[in-house]
């Protein structure tokens, strides 16, 4: 499976790890992605996709202060987004506003909303609540979990909760649940976790080592999938957290990221430090019926779940971002800062 | 006046008028007038008026005057048929008169002769009576003498009885003795516990003499089988319990029989012994047992005896038959059970199969050959997959031999060599030996057998393909990588993933591709070669063995298990690797001093690796920098200068220009592939691994930020590692590569990428070799 270079392609100045879809963007196929340079002045580009599907056009640039290791953008305002940032060895996180674009004044300074600084150690994410319009935040550092009160037209946040993980754990991410806005999974060195936002308290905890990414299925309730470091791809059942529902093989390196498709959640997306992106047709169905896929057993072992591996990076790929206007186009972005957009529309499973 | 007509003609036309004349009475003499066409005229009802105005409306003159010509005549007919008659009936009347005149004559002159004839007959009455009476007393007499004489006869004859019967018994003549016995008996019944008391007990005694006799040569083998059927008879006519005698009889050839047959079952007992020893000899061990084969001849021969003494019961000689041979089958499944040759399987089956032929003669009603071949067949399914199940057992016992030993601890450079070449033995030499041997059974030209030689090879091939699967389920088993539906039941996956040893798990990757690559094939030869054919349950899925799907297994198998071997293996790394860049503060690292220890633990965990790896895995063709070899490509021609340029130049202003270097090399540079599909040799995997490791470790390094320190840690102890990994890897390209990785991502990493001075390097290095 060659990945044959079918994507459109963008290139940032500097060397980048975030990249995200702007989902409150309903006209166009845009998506923020975030530079990683310790020395330079780090930028945050505005990209579309152009209708016809073959361009990437930069629709604005800024500078932001410092070096970008988390970008998520809010789920309402288009124009809203966070970032987790590091200077030296200390992390910050923040809310920006990108400011009206008059004509072509490029690259003007972003608007600072907030500044979210309850965090002292190394910040790993902030999280929207990824179906829109909620008043929180959550920002995960090593050792905590903060929920913030958001106000955006008041410029505000408060810490509204906080919760600190078990000593001899670190966090290193999570995800908020889509069905359910009390609900959170984190990763952390040695297990996932499932909290209760109203009383941050843990739920579940699978005990799980060096999860990296995780992601909710967006269409079935308690399934998440999460990447790891050597086991590649896992889908869990949190209503059956003894055993991964499936097990997938991942990438030949490091599974850095994982995401659902947000239409077809069979489609899961997966980047890797072996340089490749690969999307992968896993059904769960065992959500539905722990018989089905027992019974099966010996002719679906066998079907290669992989649909295709896009491996036309010259580098690493942590970032990924399905476009929540066209699912079947998403954008990966590479270690050396260079941006892919992909269609999978030939691989979609007809139904 | 008639006898011009034909005579029949005329009697016909006679018997016709009377009987019109007799049966319609007077109403069909009006209607003698005929018409030709209306059959009115013939009626009760005819209206001669009517008719006349009929015909005259209807008729002309001509017609009418026609018509009145042939009432004429036909009246004239009739009335010549009237007079015939009258003349027929008046002759009839007179001839009767004249015959019953006659009768009145005759009559008159026998009432005279009656009378005489009754008187006479009288006279011969009174006269019979008289003599009657007068001889009556006398008769009397002589009958009752008569009676007497019967009774006394009798009485003689009962009397005589004992002594009777003693001759018959001297003379052997029991069937006369029978028959006397038995005419006496009732007049024993009736006054026997009287007057014939002795001679009653007397005969009794005779008799009890003559049963017995009877009972003796019934059972006695020797005597001839009428003779014994003859007694049968006669017992039975003494209404002596004969059921009671034929199953003894029977019964006891029986167990005689068994008790020989468990003598020979306990012969093959040392057989297993001997046939380890060529097989060709095991024949002499199991050949027919003597001593059990007569017996069994006897048993057959009563069983013949007794259907001809016993012709009316049938059942029992064939339960007792069948269960005889129900036991042995069962025997055999025994010695199957706790494995036997196959050719003493076949003597046994031989041995059963001739007697079952011998029963069948003397028994066709038993169906034993089709009741024998069920249960051979029974038995041989059992056999094999008893045969095969025993194979899997033998393969198991070869690996987890590894997993106690190595667990005791005890120090064997070699064991996963040796569990790997047990492994190895025990799978081909195990199936090939196992096929010949199930081989032997087919060739054989035994009936019991070769009937079942289309079963026979379905079974061996369904067999073979169950113990592949089985033993591919055993090996995930041992991998601790057992299907989730098996965990979710939590049967039988013993082993948690964390106990599993990397070791066997190897031993696992090659036995599975030996397993594929050399066994399957030569098991399938042999298959074709002596297994073809079959098909006994029609071909709806093909041969039940499948090499193809066999292939397909365990190629998956040893490319899984050799991933599981890499991910465990780079886990541990990973781990090492994790706490080594996740613990200090690399902003605020102090100028380094040593190289860091964590390196003897990589190269300790590497070293171990390769260790494990050279006792199963084969070596691979040595290749270096080969164009084709993915892992070198345009890259052995690009890191060099740099390395050179590294080497050479000095102090800070190479950092910088290095780095820019390195940047437009990667502008240049075509991707460097250090995935690889692996292979299974000693130096793919071991590079795999290394290469692995290496990727790890560059992306560890680029999740940290450095100071000029910590970049100079990075940098001395990926410099320290470039010598030792070069000798474990044969890639040294590779190695460069990616340890120049490393060091361009530290240099990204770090604030103030200012590079060690070579020197000092050099000198650290040789620090830190020394010491070790």
């Amino acid at each position: 499976m060659q990945g044959g270079s079918t994507g459109v392609g963008y290139g940032l100045k500097y060397q980048a790890r975030c990249i995200t879809d702007i989902k409150a963007d309903r006209v166009h196929t845009s998506f923020l992605a975030g530079t990683l340079s310790l020395k330079e002045e780090n930028e945050v580009h505005l990209i579309q996709l152009s209708p016809s599907g073959t361009e990437l056009n930069c629709e604005g640039l800024f500078y932001h202060p410092h070096e970008i290791w988390h970008l998520a953008d809010c789920p309402f305002n288009p124009r809203i987004f966070s970032t987790v940032y590091a200077s030296g060895g200390t992390y910050g996180a923040a809310l920006w506003e990108i400011p009206e674009l008059y004509n072509q004044s490029n690259a003007p300074q972003l608007e600072q909303l907030v500044s979210l600084d309850a965090h002292n150690g190394k910040i790993k994410c902030i999280i929207w609540w990824p179906l829109g319009m909620h008043d929180k935040v959550i920002g995960i550092d090593e050792e905590n979990l903060v929920v913030w009160s958001l106000d955006t037209s008041a410029k505000s946040a408060k810490v509204h909760s906080q919760e600190s993980v078990d000593m001899p754990h670190y966090f290193s991410g999570g995800a908020w649940d889509p069905h359910d806005q009390n609900s959170l999974a984190t990763t952390c060195e040695s297990a996932i976790q499932c909290w209760d936002l109203r009383t941050m308290k843990k739920t579940i905890s699978i005990e799980h080592a060096n999860v990296r990414s995780a992601d909710y299925n967006p269409n079935k309730q308690h399934l998440v999938v999460t990447a790891e470091d050597e086991s590649g791809l896992r889908i869990w059942d949190f209503r059956m957290p003894k055993v991964p529902v499936r097990e997938i093989s991942g990438h030949a390196h490091w599974t850095w990221s994982v995401q659902h498709n947000p239409k077809y959640d069979e489609l899961i997306l997966s980047a890797g430090t072996d340089s490749a992106v690969n999307l992968w047709l896993a059904s769960s169905n065992n959500g539905e019926g722990p018989t089905s896929e027992s019974l099966l057993e010996p002719p679906t072992r066998h079907i290669d779940p992989l649909i295709h591996s896009y491996n036309d990076y010259e580098d690493s790929v942590y970032g990924l971002a399905w476009s929540s206007k066209d699912p079947s186009v998403f954008a990966s972005i590479s270690y050396d800062g260079r941006v892919v957009v992909e269609s999978v529309k030939p691989h979609i499973p007809k139904r | 006046m008639a006898v011009d007509l034909p005579l029949d003609e005329k009697a016909r036309r006679m018997r016709e008028l009377l009987s019109s004349f007799y049966s319609q009475n007077q109403a069909t003499s009006n209607g003698a007038i005929k018409s030709a066409s209306l059959d009115a005229i013939d009626s009760p009802s005819f209206d001669a008026d009517q008719f006349m105005d009929l015909l005259i409306k209807k008729s002309n003159l001509e017609g009418l005057l026609q018509r009145h010509v042939e009432m004429a005549a036909e009246i004239k007919n009739l009335d010549t048929d009237l007079q015939m008659l009258v003349y027929e009936n008046y002759n009839k009347f007179i001839s009767a008169t004249e015959t019953i005149k006659r009768m009145n004559n005759n009559i008159a002159g026998m009432e005279t002769n009656m009378e005489q004839l009754l008187e006479k007959i009288m006279s011969v009455q009174s006269k019979s009576d008289g003599v009657n009476t007068s001889l009556f007393e006398r008769r009397e007499h002589i009958e009752k003498l008569n009676r007497t004489r019967n009774l006394l006869r009798k009485v003689q004859f009962i009397y005589d009885l004992p002594a009777r019967l003693a001759k018959c018994i001297k003379s052997e003549a029991y069937a006369d003795a029978v028959r006397f016995y038995i005419g006496a008996m009732p007049i024993f019944e009736a006054y026997g516990e009287s007057s014939f008391q002795d001679c009653k007990k007397e005969s009794e005694q005779a008799m009890a003499i003559v049963t017995r006799n009877l009972q003796a040569k019934l059972s006695l083998d020797s005597e001839p089988v009428e003779a014994r059927a003859e007694a049968a008879v006669l017992l039975k006519q003494l209404n002596y319990p004969v059921d009671d005698l034929k199953s003894r009889i029977l019964e006891e050839k029986l167990e005689h029989l068994l008790l020989a047959l468990q003598h020979e079952a306990k012969e093959p007992e040392p057989a297993p012994m001997s046939s380890d020893v060529p097989p060709v000899v095991g024949m002499g061990s199991v050949s027919p047992d003597p001593h059990s084969n007569k017996a069994f001849y006897e048993f057959a021969k009563t069983v013949r005896a007794y259907r001809v003494i016993f012709p009316d019961s049938e059942r029992r000689p064939i339960e007792l038959a069948r269960n005889l041979f129900l036991k042995r089958f069962e025997t055999i499944q025994k010695h199957i059970e706790k494995k036997i040759s196959s050719v003493d399987l076949l003597a046994m089956l031989r041995l059963i199969w001739n007697d079952v032929l011998i029963m069948d003669e003397v028994l066709p009603e038993a169906a034993l050959p089709s009741f024998a071949s069920e249960a051979a067949s029974v038995a041989i399914n059992q056999y094999v997959s008893r045969a095969f199940s025993y194979l899997l057992s033998q393969v198991s016992d070869a690996l987890t031999g590894v997993n106690s030993k190595q667990k005791g601890g005890s120090e064997g450079e070699n064991l996963l060599q040796i569990a790997l070449e047990s492994g190895k033995k025990v799978v081909t030499q195990g199936s090939m030996d196992l096929l010949l041997e199930l081989r032997q059974l087919m060739d054989d030209d035994l009936v019991l057998v070769a009937r079942l030689k289309d079963l026979y090879i379905d079974w061996v091939q369904e067999g073979l393909q169950g113990f592949f699967r089985a033993l591919d389920d055993y090996f995930l088993m041992l991998s601790g990588k057992s299907n989730p539906a098996s965990q979710g039941a939590g049967s039988i996956d013993g082993i948690p993933v964390d106990k599993v040893l990397p070791g066997l798990i190897l031993v696992l990757v090659q036995l599975s591709v030996f397993i594929e690559q050399n066994a399957i094939p030569r098991i399938t030869e042999e298959i074709a070669a002596s297994f073809s054919g079959g098909g006994a349950r029609g071909y709806e899925d093909g041969p039940p063995f499948v090499p193809a799907e066999v292939c397909r297994i365990f190629r998956s198998a040893g490319e899984k298990f050799l991933h599981v071997y890499i991910s465990m293996k780079t886990k541990k790394i990973s781990v090492l690797l994790k706490k080594r860049f996740t613990t200090p503060n690399w902003v605020k690292h102090k100028e380094p001093r040593e190289v860091h220890m964590f390196v003897d633990l990589l190269l300790q965990e590497l070293e171990a690796v390769r260790a494990e790896v050279k006792q199963v895995l084969p070596h691979g063709v040595v290749r270096k920098h080969h164009r084709s070899d993915s892992t070198g490509s345009t890259n052995s021609s690009r890191s060099n200068p740099i390395r050179d340029d590294k080497m050479g130049r000095s102090n800070t202003q190479r950092a910088r220009s290095q780095l820019l270097e390195s940047h437009l090399a990667k502008l240049f540079k075509q991707k460097m592939e250090i995935f690889t599909k692996v292979e299974y040799t000693q130096e793919s995997v071991v590079s795999t691994i290394v290469k692995l490791c290496l990727k790890s470790f560059q992306e560890f390094v680029r999740l940290q930020t450095f100071n000029r320190s910590g970049f100079q840690q990075v940098q001395l102890d990926s410099q320290f590692l470039r010598i030792p990994l070069k000798e474990i890897v044969e890639d040294e390209a590779a190695i460069d590569f990616l340890l120049d990785e490393v060091l361009v991502a530290g240099a990204e990493r770090c604030l103030d990428p200012i590079p060690l001075e070579s020197a000092i390097l050099d000198k650290l290095i040789q620090a830190k070799l020394a010491r070790s």
